[in-house]
C-alpha cells in the first residue's frame, strides 16, 4: 500500500512538473509580445518597454527564466496577469468560493439522485423502467452542457421569468442573513439544475452496474439458496457492497470540482473560476491561463491520488500494488 | 467480432431462427441517422435553400416556412447555418478520432508486443496524459495559436489517444500469445508484419468502438471553443452558431436552440454507435 501509494505520487509529480513545462513552454513561444500589449498601441514608450521587460524577466534566457519560474511556484508563486498584474493566486482566490458553492452543491446533489437511481434501476436490469432510464442517460449524455444552460437561461430565465438570468447576487437589492441566502439560492437554482442534470448519468451509470455484479455474485446466490428473504439481502449485502464505486467515483470527480463546471458558469456569468478563464482567453492573459492550467493539474492530480486511498480504505478487499 | 461470429455459427448449427442473428437495434439506428447526417455533410450546401453569409430582408424571424429555424437579425437563415456546420463538425470529430486512433493504435501495439521496460513507460505516460486536464490544454494551445480548424482538431487528436492505447494494449498482450500470430512468427514474419497484419486486425474492433466515442467527444470539444469564441472564424460549425445565439437570448432563441440540436443528435448517434459495436462484442451481456 505505502508503496502503491509513493510510486502514484512520484508519478503525480511528474505529471505537474510536464504540465509545468508544457504551460511554461507554450507561453514563452506564444506569438505576440505581452510587453506590447502592456505599453499600449498608440505611441509605445522604449524605456517603458525596456523597464517592464526586464521587470518581468523577458530579457533573460529561456533556462534562466525557467529556473526562476519553479523557484517562484515553490513558493506559492503561480505568476502574475500581464493585463493588470495582480498575482494569479489572488485572482484564483476570490473566485474558488462562488465555484465551490455551485459544484459541491450540484455534486452532492447529483450523487444522491444519481445513486438512488442507479440502484433503482440496476435492481431491475432490463425491465422496461430500466430500459428507460437508461436511455434517458445517452441522451443526457449527448448535450452540451453550455447548450442547456442557454436552453434554461431562455425558457426558465426569460420567457417564464421565474429565475433570474445570471449572477450570484441581485445588484439592486442589498439583503442580509437569509434574504441573501434565499438570494443565493434563487440566482443558484439554474445553475445547479443543468450541473445535476448533465452529471447524474455518471453516478446513475456507476451504481447501475454495480448493484447489476454484485446481483450475480455466488454469494447472493448462496444467500437466496439459504432461503433469506430477497429485502433483507439486497438491503444488508447488495446495498453495502454497491455504494463502494459510488464513493470512489465521488472521490473521483471531486478533481474537476474546480473546473468541471466551467462553461456553465461562463453561460450563467457566475463569478468563479469559469470567468477568469474566459476573461484570460478573451485578453490573451497567457501568465493567467497558464497558472489557472497549472492549479487544475495540481488539484487533479491530489484528488485522483485521493481517491485511490479512499478506494482502498472503504473496501478492505482492494490491495494497492 | 469473434464473439460474435461464434455465436453465428452456433445459432446457424442449432438451426434457431436467424432473427437472433439480428444485429443490435442501437448499432442498426445510430448507421440510420449517421448516413442521414453523412448526406447533410456532402450535400448540405446544395440542399442549403439560402447563401450561407446571405443576408434576407427577414430580420430575426422566427421559425416560419420561408426560414424553417429562422433568420438572425442581420437576416441570415439559421438553416443554411445548420446544414453547413455539419460538414465542419462532422469533419473535426472524424478526423481528430482519427489521429488519436492512430497515435493510439500504434502506441498501444508496439508496447504491448514488446512488453517489458517499454509497456510499463507507456503505462506511465497514459496514466500522465490521463491526469492532465485535457479541454483546458486544449483551450490553451487554441488561444496562444491561433484558432484554425486545421489546428484545432490536431490538438483534440493530440489529447484523446489515451482510451485507445489502452485498450489495443491489452489487446496486443492477449492476441500475442494467440496460436496464429505464434505460427505467424514461425513462418519467418517480421515483427512489423506480425504486429500490423496479425495482431492490429483482430485487435481493432474494440478500438473502434471507442473510435465512435471520441468523435462525439471531439465533436463537442469543437463546439465548446468555439462557444468561447476560439472557433476558426471562417467556417460555420454548430458550434459558431451556438455562439452566435448568445447574443439573441432575449430575442431569438432559435439561433441557439437548432444549432445545438444538431450537436445532440450527432452526438447521441455516435454513443448509440458505440453501444451498437459494444453488444455486437459481447453479445452475451444481453441488451443495456
Amino acid at each position: 500500500m505505502l508503496k502503491y501509494l509513493l510510486k502514484r505520487l512520484v508519478i503525480g509529480l511528474i505529471t505537474i512538473l510536464i504540465a509545468f513545462t508544457l504551460t511554461f513552454f507554450l507561453t514563452r513561444v506564444a506569438p505576440g509580445n505581452p510587453i506590447r500589449v502592456l505599453a499600449g498601441k498608440e505611441s509605445p514608450n522604449p524605456e517603458q518597454i525596456a523597464y517592464l521587460t526586464e521587470y518581468y524577466g523577458l530579457d533573460q534566457p529561456h533556462h534562466i527564466q525557467f529556473v526562476s519560474y519553479v523557484r517562484g511556484l515553490l513558493q506559492g508563486d503561480f505568476g502574475r496577469s500581464i493585463v493588470n498584474n495582480r498575482p494569479v493566486t489572488e485572482i484564483i482566490r476570490e473566485r474558488i468560493l462562488p465555484t465551490l458553492i455551485l459544484s459541491l452543491t450540484a455534486m452532492i446533489i447529483s450523487t444522491l439522485l444519481g445513486t438512488f437511481l442507479g440502484l433503482f434501476a440496476g435492481k431491475r436490469a432490463g425491465s422496461r423502467l430500466d430500459r428507460i432510464l437508461c436511455n434517458i442517460s445517452y441522451v443526457i449524455d449527448a448535450i452540451p452542457s453550455f447548450w442547456l444552460s442557454m436552453m434554461f437561461i431562455i425558457f426558465f430565465a426569460v420567457r417564464l421569468g421565474w429565475f433570474p438570468t445570471g449572477g450570484m447576487y441581485s445588484f439592486r437589492e442589498t439583503y442580509t442573513g437569509m434574504a441573501r441566502v434565499g438570494d443565493l439560492v434563487h440566482h443558484m437554482f439554474l445553475p445547479v439544475s443543468v450541473l445535476v442534470i448533465i452529471q447524474i448519468p455518471y453516478y446513475f451509470r456507476v451504481s447501475r452496474a454495480s448493484v447489476r455484479s454484485i446481483l450475480n455474485e455466488d454469494f447472493i446466490k448462496t444467500l437466496r439458496a439459504g432461503g433469506v428473504l430477497e429485502n433483507r439481502i439486497y438491503h444488508k449485502y447488495v446495498l453495502r457492497n454497491a455504494i463502494i464505486p459510488v464513493i470512489t467515483a465521488f472521490s473521483l470527480s471531486l478533481s474537476f470540482v474546480l473546473a468541471g463546471a466551467a462553461m456553465i458558469e461562463i453561460v450563467f456569468a457566475w463569478p468563479g473560476m469559469g470567468r477568469v478563464i474566459i476573461d484570460a482567453v478573451t485578453k490573451r492573459d497567457y501568465a493567467v491561463l497558464s497558472g489557472i492550467y497549472l492549479m487544475l493539474s495540481i488539484s487533479v492530480t491530489f484528488f485522483m491520488i485521493l481517491s485511490d486511498v479512499i478506494y482502498a480504505l472503504v473496501d478492505p478487499r482492494i490491495h494497492l500494488s | 467480432m469473434d464473439a460474435y461470429l461464434a455465436r453465428a455459427e452456433q445459432v446457424l448449427a442449432q438451426g434457431k431462427r436467424r432473427k437472433e442473428l439480428r444485429l443490435p437495434r442501437p448499432f442498426k439506428v445510430s448507421l440510420a441517422i449517421l448516413t442521414f447526417l453523412a448526406f447533410i455533410a456532402v450535400f448540405g450546401p446544395h440542399l442549403a435553400p439560402y447563401g450561407v453569409n446571405e443576408m434576407t430582408d427577414a430580420l430575426l424571424v422566427p421559425p416560419s416556412p420561408g426560414h424553417w429555424f429562422g433568420t438572425d437579425d442581420i437576416g441570415r437563415d439559421i438553416f443554411t447555418m445548420v446544414l453547413y456546420g455539419a460538414r465542419t463538425s462532422l469533419l473535426v470529430g472524424i478526423v481528430a478520432a482519427l489521429i488519436s486512433m492512430f497515435i493510439g493504435t500504434s502506441l498501444g501495439a508496439v508496447a504491448g508486443y514488446y512488453g517489458g521496460k517499454l509497456d510499463r513507460f507507456l503505462n506511465e505516460l497514459i496514466n500522465i496524459f490521463l491526469m492532465l486536464p485535457t479541454f483546458f490544454l486544449i483551450i490553451m494551445v487554441v488561444a496562444i495559436f491561433g484558432s484554425s480548424m486545421g489546428k484545432v482538431t490536431l490538438v483534440i487528436g493530440l489529447t484523446s489517444w489515451m482510451g485507445t492505447a489502452k485498450i489495443m494494449n491489452a489487446q496486443t498482450k492477449s492476441l500475442k500469445e494467440r496460436t496464429f500470430v505464434k505460427a505467424g512468427k514461425v513462418l519467418g514474419e517480421n515483427d512489423r508484419a506480425v504486429l500490423f497484419r496479425y495482431i492490429v486486425p483482430h485487435g481493432i474492433f474494440p478500438v473502434l468502438a471507442n473510435v465512435s466515442q471520441s468523435i462525439s467527444s471531439a465533436i463537442l470539444f469543437e463546439a465548446s471553443l468555439s462557444f468561447l469564441g476560439l472557433g476558426d472564424p471562417n467556417v460555420m460549425s454548430w458550434g459558431q452558431i451556438i455562439y452566435l445565439g448568445k447574443a439573441y437570448m432575449g430575442r431569438g432563441w432559435w439561433v441557439a436552440a437548432f444549432g445545438g440540436l444538431a450537436i445532440v443528435i450527432t452526438m447521441f448517434a455516435f454513443h448509440l454507435l458505440a453501444e451498437g459495436l459494444n453488444q455486437i462484442l459481447q453479445p452475451q451481456a444481453g441488451g443495456r
